[in-house]
């Protein structure tokens, strides 16, 4: 199908579609509903519930911040309520920057470039958290066995139910990380794809 | 009262061009329908902020196609929706089934395109001079030109593929 043959077609349509108008006033308006658009607002509310978790743990966690009485406890403690406080802050901001594109006033082109860059730099921090996980599932271990049940795990060690949940975990983790990675890095390339050819 | 009316008089006067973008950007009805109960609600939504200072035509594939580009984005996640009872109108008599057939064929080759390049063509095969293309998507005028070579290339190449 050459180009001209294409612009007939469409013209061709175009012209149909002008004779066959299937919208009323009332359909039009109640597409302009706040009820229809609830559903994108609710693309965040995963992340803000993970968030509110997220910190609720890592209050919980500064309250009872003196039971952790040794400087390796401590320094676990610090990594895990500076993980729970700070990746949720990032990952939220993220989403906001995706949510305040102006889709009104921006160009086309502008928008593209917008979603791309939004895109990479979410997915540059899922990505920087799949390592994080590993440690701070590692710091979260002897923390909550501290908290919860008053041993340090470092002096008494560990069962070995509790060693082979420990290996299960890490394993599960590692398959899941290597294809979480996978996803993210076919995701920001395509968007790096984009944001190259907007260039040419 | 009468932003409504106006409202409601200029999505009628250009219910074309919405299942035209919609269609271009979506693989099944749900998604058009989806993408087109969208763009309603987001022209509504910047419709006061539209001062005419551009064509109205200008003002809605602006919105269209980066609410087009905002949909690719967001629909990946799976959220309830809300769907309004409504029916997409069929541009092509049922019983012309060469034409229909064609028009298949020519969505098919579009859809291969990259994102850049779909909002491109539609504007080019909605009549649009390469001016008026420029202002709607933020591309030079030469750019556009040199965009638009290259996806008359990429059309060529991607009709033998089908």
């Amino acid at each position: 199908m050459e180009l001209d043959e294409m612009q007939a077609l469409w013209e061709k349509m175009s012209e149909k579609m002008e004779q066959q108008k299937q919208l009323t006033d009332t359909i039009i308006m109640d597409m302009t509903q706040q009820k229809y658009t609830q559903k994108f607002s609710k693309i965040s509310t995963y992340e803000t519930i993970g968030a509110v978790i997220c910190f609720i743990s890592a209050i919980l966690l500064l309250l009872n911040f003196e039971k952790l009485d040794t400087w390796y406890l401590a320094a676990c403690g610090i990594f895990t309520m500076g993980y729970l406080f700070t990746l949720p802050i990032i990952v939220l901001r993220s989403l906001k920057t995706i949510r305040n594109l102006n889709i009104s006033t921006n160009s086309y082109k502008e928008t593209i470039v917008g979603f791309a860059k939004a895109k990479k730099q979410l997915l540059l921090i899922q990505k920087l958290g799949i390592y994080i996980n590993f440690i701070l599932f590692l710091a979260i271990i002897p923390v909550t066995s501290k908290l919860m049940g008053g041993k340090d795990i470092f002096v008494t060690g560990g069962s070995l139910w509790k060693y082979g949940f420990i290996a299960v975990v890490a394993i599960a983790m590692i398959f899941v990380s290597r294809w979480g990675y996978g996803c993210y890095k076919n995701i920001t390339n395509s968007a790096e794809t984009i944001l190259k050819e907007i260039e040419d | 009262m009468q932003d409504k009316a106006t409202f409601v008089a200029i999505v009628k006067e250009n219910e074309g061009l919405l299942y035209k973008v919609t269609r271009v950007y979506t693989d099944t009805q749900e998604d058009q329908k989806d993408l087109y109960q969208e763009i309603v609600y987001q022209l509504w939504k910047s419709f006061d902020s539209f001062k005419g200072n551009s064509k109205i035509s200008t003002w809605m594939y602006r919105i269209a196609l980066n609410t087009a580009i905002a949909y690719l984005n967001k629909s990946k996640k799976k959220v309830p929706q809300v769907h309004l009872e409504f029916e997409l109108s069929h541009p092509i008599d049922e019983n012309d089934g060469t034409t229909e057939k064609q028009l298949g064929i020519l969505y098919a080759m579009i859809k291969q395109l990259n994102v850049i390049e779909k909002g491109l063509i539609l504007l080019l095969l909605e009549g649009k001079s390469y001016d008026e293309i420029a202002t709607i998507t933020g591309f030079s005028s030469s750019n556009v030109g040199t965009r638009l070579s290259r996806i008359k290339k990429k059309l060529k190449e991607n009709v033998k593929k089908i």
